[in-house]
């Protein structure tokens, strides 16, 4: 394995060569990454918003936001800002604590799982062993938080929007799990960062994705629906049901959902990027091209240069699926809720079940290749 | 056995067609990415409305023989037309005339039919008021001529696509000299072989259009 960056290493050595308890360096070194990830993660969806707003408008052959700042950049803050400031209102006849629990229950899993997001050898919050299951034990409490608004509201309009997102998330959840279950067996590993290191080695050959290409689309298709995107934004479909779940929410409590769907967005995509696209690689391997140029692995001005090489790659990839996201929301128009459980029951689920066993045979039969 | 082959087959050519036609889609929204907008940002910019747009009327108060032709041609009967019958002299005299532009659908009847040509139709399409009484326009109102887009040096005026030179598609940054696409009836005319009618004809129709 390569020797890589340890940010946190080093931080707490400088902190005991200052007179400090082992216990104390590691005790402020602690905040600093949920820090980073937390203002990453709110970064990622004001960009999220920006492109999706900017995409969109391309698509659609306008200019979209231009004023607020250069491009329209600063547009999403304002929005944000807008929200801020906004009334928070509760209806009359709802019940007060859960409409005030239910956005709390949507966004903070989702926050929660940027805990097992890598975007380097030792760049995430925690290498937890459950890893990738934390995730999607994480995301099956969202539905919960979804049907406590929609029912906490006392509207016809957000109990139906509820009831859907849970259905929707309930259904999708399957074929998610066992999709992700393939890729597992491969790695031998529910770490996140196992499964990009067994998806080194050879490059952009050697990514999951050759090998798990119809898990990919599964995989991508569940993302989606999980995060409610077009085609699947049946829970908000606003001819139908106004705003769904959202309908009777203002002001910061609006403003939780639409931060929590977006950095769904976002996680979803860095997930897929994790697990399929080998996360953080280079398409041609570091340690090769650091071989070629002569350039030792071990020095610091290299493993500088590869760390921040695996960010950008990370968000990269990510942000192209997003991309591929939005361009879809402009491409497809909104499915009914039968063909939502029929698309999710009878065409996902068998094939996300063919795949595993597909790949169970294969890793059986290939152990070099499918990970043995 | 043989049936559920069959399925899975169908099923499977089912998907495929299904991800052809989203790949179908996909190219279509990727290609309109390339695409420039050809937005024209209003209040800094505007389109040149073309000769014959029917916008708000103009009158002038002392070419009315207050006939009231308008009136009749009107389908809501709109225009007022105050006038008293002068005993003296036996002739009409026009006291007051006004059009309630919030109830005028801007047909241009009353302008076809006006036998003093005192009224007209203008370019001028900004009628948003504060009070919908405001928009009933009396003979000094109407007679008030509007600012032209293209002499409002706070408006950037662009030409309307048929207005464009051939091949252009967007109006920024075209040069205000280039002739539009096509030609006019006028110079049409003046291609056509030169027989004593033509001409004659040619001649006519250009009277017409300085008159």
């Amino acid at each position: 394995m390569v020797n890589s960056l340890d940010l946190q290493a080093s931080f707490e050595a400088t902190l005991e060569g200052l007179g400090l308890s082992p216990g104390a360096a590691h005790l402020l070194w602690l905040p600093l990454p949920m820090v980073l990830v937390l203002v990453a993660a709110v970064v990622g969806v004001l960009v999220n918003v920006w492109l999706e707003r900017k995409i969109s408008a391309a698509v659609q052959q306008r200019i979209g936001p231009e004023y607020a700042g250069a491009l329209g950049i600063l547009q999403p803050m304002a929005d944000g800002l807008k929200l801020l400031f906004k009334e928070d209102i509760i209806p009359a006849r709802a019940d007060g604590l859960l409409f005030t629990l239910g956005p709390v229950l949507v966004l903070v899993p989702v926050i929660l799982s940027w805990l097992v997001v890598p975007f380097g050898q030792t760049m995430l919050i925690s290498n937890v062993g459950i890893g990738i299951f934390l995730w999607i034990a994480l995301s099956s409490i969202q539905p919960i938080g979804l049907l406590m608004s929609g029912y906490a509201s006392n509207n016809k309009y957000s109990l139906l929007g509820g009831l859907r997102a849970a259905a929707q998330s309930i259904s999708y959840e399957i074929p998610l799990a066992l999709a992700v279950l393939a890729i597992v067996m491969m790695s031998n590993s529910l770490s996140t960062v196992d499964i990009v290191n067994q998806q080194t080695g050879a490059g952009i050959l050697s990514w999951n994705i050759w090998r798990q290409p119809v898990g990919f689309v599964i995989f991508w298709i569940c993302a989606l629906a999980e995060c409610e995107r077009l085609p699947f934004d049946l829970p908000e479909a606003e001819e139908e049901l106004v705003a769904g779940y959202q309908t009777e929410y203002a002001g910061m409590k609006f403003a939780l959902f639409y931060l929590g769907s977006y950095i769904n967005l976002v996680l979803s995509a860095l997930l897929v990027s994790v697990l399929y696209l080998g996360g953080w690689s280079f398409p041609i391997p570091v340690e090769w091209l650091a071989g070629w140029l002569g350039q030792p692995l071990d020095a610091a001005p290299v493993q500088v240069i590869t760390a921040s090489l695996g960010i950008v790659m990370t968000v990269l990839k990510a942000y192209l699926l997003v991309f591929f996201a939005i361009l879809l929301r402009w491409t497809v128009p909104r499915v009914r809720i039968d063909q939502l459980l029929d698309l999710g029951w009878k065409f996902l689920l068998p094939i996300a079940l063919v795949n595993l066993l597909v790949t169970a045979g294969l890793k059986l039969a290939f152990p070099g290749v499918f990970g043995g | 056995m043989f049936g559920f082959l069959k399925q899975v087959g169908d099923y499977t050519r089912d998907a495929v067609s299904a991800a052809q036609y989203l790949g179908q889609g996909l190219s279509v929204t990727f290609d309109h990415l390339r695409r420039r907008p050809v937005t024209v940002q209003y209040p800094y910019e505007k389109l040149i409305p073309s000769e014959r747009y029917r916008g708000r009327i103009h009158y002038e108060f002392d070419k009315c023989i207050a006939c009231e032709v308008c009136v009749r041609v009107c389908p809501i009967n709109l225009p007022v037309v105050d006038w008293v019958m002068n005993k003296a002299t036996k002739k009409k005299e026009l006291r007051n005339y006004s059009i309630d532009f919030g109830v005028c659908i801007f047909c241009g009847n009353c302008v076809e039919y006006c036998p003093t040509n005192c009224l007209s139709m203008t370019e001028e399409y900004e009628l948003a008021a504060f009070d919908r009484h405001s928009l009933n326009y009396d003979n000094v109102a109407l007679g008030r001529l509007p600012t032209s887009v293209t002499t409002d040096p706070s408006v950037v005026p662009l030409r309307e696509l048929a207005y464009l030179p051939k091949g252009e598609m967007d109006p920024h940054g075209v040069d205000p000299s280039r002739p539009r696409a096509g030609q006019l009836p006028e110079q049409v005319l003046e291609t056509l072989p030169k027989t004593p009618a033509a001409s004659q004809a040619a001649g006519t129709t250009k009277g017409a259009a300085d008159a």
